[in-house]
């Protein structure tokens, strides 16, 4: 299979930042925790399932677009979607430990 | 009884980080043998950071859930889980992708990293973080341990 660079940078991009997201809106919804735990019986595997799915599904949606002649600059972008989400991540449970 | 799980966790998650090591070791002055080297060290570190997830996923699910994280937010140090449990089992779900990622721009490149120093520093960054996620990964590890064993000690003494 010719790998598409275009789409596997997509498809890690958009799993980072809505994997991030539903991180943050899960711990501040009890519904959506419990709807997310309701579906595999723990919250964490199915975060960890959306987050497999969307890369596939991201992936190949856009497996057949022309694929970029270089990619430098995408894949700062990439390194930066992670540094930014990561310390989201972690800055979201030390204020969420703190403000209980 | 503590779980073998952990330490298998761990040792899969820190040979993944070894292998993208030497992902970035390969990179640095490439060759058309080493960054064949490089790809198969990048299929390694695929594969043993899915193991390390499953593994890791299992005992968090089945043992942890259960058996440390209410010692742990019960003892004199709460914020091993619920700053450090919570930001680790969420981050390291970065992890297989990005290594998928770096696995397919080298695959993609080939010997072109030879020739394009830009492309091949930018994998490079890619890689050197994915080495320091594992490495953020680890000292995460160690602090909620660290909770687990003070709790331990606070009910003992």
């Amino acid at each position: 299979m010719k790998i598409n660079t275009k789409s596997l940078i997509y498809a890690t991009s958009l799993t980072i930042i809505l994997a991030t997201l539903l991180t943050i809106i899960a711990e501040l919804s009890k519904l959506l925790k419990d709807f997310l735990a309701s579906i595999t019986g723990h919250h964490w595997v199915t975060k960890g399932l959306f987050a497999l799915i969307i890369f596939i599904a991201v992936y190949f949606f856009f497996a057949s677009s022309k694929d970029y002649k270089e990619c430098k600059k995408e894949i700062y972008s990439v390194i930066a979607i992670t540094i930014v989400s990561s310390l989201a991540i972690f800055l979201f449970f030390v204020w969420h430990f703190l403000s209980k | 009884m503590v779980s073998s799980l952990i330490g298998i966790h761990a040792a899969l998650g820190e040979i993944a980080i070894f292998a993208f090591i030497w992902v970035f070791i390969e990179l640095l002055n490439p060759s058309e043998q080493r960054i064949k080297r490089a790809k198969k060290a990048a299929v390694i570190g695929v594969i043993l950071f899915f193991m390390s997830w499953i593994v890791g996923g299992y005992y968090y699910v089945n043992y942890y859930g259960k058996n440390v994280k209410p010692i742990i937010k019960e003892g004199p140090v709460p914020w091993a889980h619920e700053i450090f449990t919570e930001t680790k089992e969420h981050i390291f779900l970065f992890l297989p992708f990005l290594s998928i990622l770096t696995l397919g721009l080298i695959h993609k490149s080939g010997k072109a990293l030879i020739k394009d120093k830009k492309t091949r520093s930018s994998i490079l960054t890619l890689t050197f973080l994915i080495v320091l996620i594992g490495l953020a990964m680890a000292v995460m590890g160690y602090l909620i341990s660290t909770g687990a064993r003070a709790a331990l000690e606070a009910k003992l003494l």
